[in-house]
């Protein structure tokens, strides 16, 4: 089945980057196209670094992540029967990450206090908020340039996607990353985001800055229910 | 009237083949436990590995223990290439768990059969000079053929716990079978990972087998003899649990030895089974399974 058409969006460096839309319109599967998930039949995928650029298409997840990009995905994919500690240590694996690891972990408890208080406890014993927050660090112990951000605020209360949304700018800017996220959440999303697209039925209907998304016709249509 | 002598010595040996059953009982605890491979054929590897042992040293007159050391990495690359080949004609093709029985089942008889044509059906032991030699503690004797396998048995789980809790390899293997996905987007790769896994547990089974052929002598269909207990160590001490199959296999050992002691070693085996039916009622993760 043929889900994303013509999609073309780009981002450049230090950037925060939203895709907003519905439920199955394609943001998911965006994503994973993008990390070597789900295969396109055709078109490119281009990352460049340090003036040389990288067709991703055909590359593994494992390859990509190997590169610097990391995604949080939906659904957070914890291991629920490993501990937290257990979580953010598996998120170091690549090499690079392992040699910041107690800086990258430093800083992850210094952000989410409640992960360093919960250390032994297993993934999966969880609430869904704290969920979040592990994913969210699992992904920066990887110490990524790029983090793609699949839908953080399913399944979370209004308060707990606010506090998450801030974390995110703040960890964005600690590490100079650029960001990519996918939300429903428009009015939470548009906070800390730069500039943003809109997809409606896999195509990019919409692109624009934080202020036109706002005024946008298709956003008022969709989320603010004029 | 009980006597102290019968009862310690009781103990004791229990303790020590205990650390020997946890030898056996790693690789299937990592494999069915960690992986969710069906590899029935564990029991097999760990007979050959005796063969092996018993080979090298009646004809070359090599350490039993030495030659478990030099089969490890032997038995790490079989492993590799078993599982590469269950990967690609039964994980890959996303095949029942049921399926891959059938795979493991062949290479079951395939091992048993090989080792009838190599060797024959005779029993096989191994020579060492301290092996007929005994520890005089008291009134407790401690004889090496049981002593050395405990010791290591027990330095095997040791290592095997420290690497899985310790290494980045060893915590990716106790994470691919809960989430392969979410662990290559963590940067590694699953098949290479359960590839390494794999390996180590076909390892252990070359230095269990080395240990096997020390306390007691083989012959072709003694591996069958050792599935049943094998799987009660593993599941009694929490399937994955390396820590776990230690303890369960030590316990083991003794609720074994004492009966054997005082009812006879016919009971033994029904104690084992009984014991675990007990600890899955009460506690179906096993010991220490999370
Ligand atoms: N594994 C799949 N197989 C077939 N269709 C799928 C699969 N996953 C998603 N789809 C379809 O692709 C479309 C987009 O899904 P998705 O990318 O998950 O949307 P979103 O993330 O925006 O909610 C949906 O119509 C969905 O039905
Ligand atoms: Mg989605």
């Amino acid at each position: 089945m043929k889900v994303l058409h013509d999609v073309s969006i780009e981002m450049t460096e230090g950037e925060t980057v939203i895709l907003l839309g519905t439920n199955g319109n394609g943001k998911s599967t965006l994503i994973k196209t993008i990390m070597g998930i789900v295969p396109p039949n055709q078109g490119e995928i281009i990352f460049e670094s340090e003036g040389v650029q990288i067709n991703l298409v055909g590359k593994k997840p494992q390859e990509i992540v190997n590169m610097g990009i990391t995604m949080v995905p939906e659904g957070r994919r914890l291991f629920p029967q490993l501990t937290v500690e257990e979580n953010l240590y598996l998120g170091a694996f690549r090499r690079e990450a392992r040699q910041n690891l107690e800086r990258n972990l430093s800083y992850c408890f210094e952000v989410f206090p409640r992960l360093g208080e919960r250390r032994t406890q297993l993934a999966g014993s969880m609430s869904g908020g704290e969920q979040q927050m592990l994913a969210l660090a699992r992904a920066i112990m990887s110490s990524p340039k790029i983090l793609l951000i699949d839908e953080p605020s399913v399944g979370l209360a209004p308060i707990l996607v606010s506090q998450l949304m801030t974390s995110i700018k703040e960890m964005k800017e600690n590490l100079n990353l650029t960001v990519l996220m996918t939300e429903q959440n428009f009015s939470q999303a548009t906070k800390i985001a730069d500039r943003g697209y809109i997809i409606v039925h896999g195509k990019i209907e919409f692109r624009g800055s934080n202020v036109e998304l706002s005024g946008n016709e298709l956003v008022k249509q969709y989320y603010l229910g004029t | 009237m009980v006597s102290i002598d019968l009862l310690l010595n009781a103990v004791v040996a229990g303790i020590l083949i205990g650390g020997f059953y946890a030898a056996v009982s790693l690789g299937i605890s990592v494999v069915f436990g960690l992986l969710d491979i069906a590899n029935i054929a564990h029991p097999l590897f760990v007979i050959t590995g005796s063969y092996f042992t018993f080979y090298l040293n009646s004809n070359f007159g090599l350490d039993p223990i030495l030659v478990g050391l030099i089969l490890m990495p032997l038995f790490f690359v079989i492993g590799n290439i078993v599982y590469q080949s269950y990967y690609h004609f039964f994980e890959k093709q996303g095949a029942e768990p049921l399926r891959g029985l059938v795979f493991f089942f062949g290479v079951l008889f395939l091992i048993e059969v090989s080792i009838i044509i190599t060797f024959g059906v005779d029993y096989q032991l191994v020579e060492a000079a301290y092996l007929g030699e005994s520890l005089n503690l008291g009134i407790v004797n401690v004889s090496y053929r049981l002593f050395i396998p405990f010791l290591v048995g027990v330095l095997l789980t040791t290592g095997l716990h420290f690497f899985f809790a310790k290494t980045f390899y060893g915590r990716a293997i106790m994470g691919v079978s809960q989430d392969s996905l979410a662990l290559s987007l963590m940067g590694a790769d699953p098949v290479r990972i359960k590839s390494v896994a794999f390996g180590i547990g076909i390892a252990t089974a070359s230095m269990a087998g080395a240990l096997l052929v020390m306390i007691l002598p083989i012959e072709p269909a003694l591996g069958r003899e050792y599935i049943g207990r094998v799987f009660a160590v593993a599941v009694l001490g929490g399937l994955g649990s390396v820590k776990g199959a230690l303890f369960a296999a030590i316990i083991l050992g003794i609720a074994e030895s004492l009966t054997a002691t005082y009812f006879g070693a016919a009971w033994s085996s029904g104690v084992s089974f009984g014991f675990l039916l007990l600890v899955l009622a009460v506690r179906p993760a096993g010991l220490f399974g999370r």
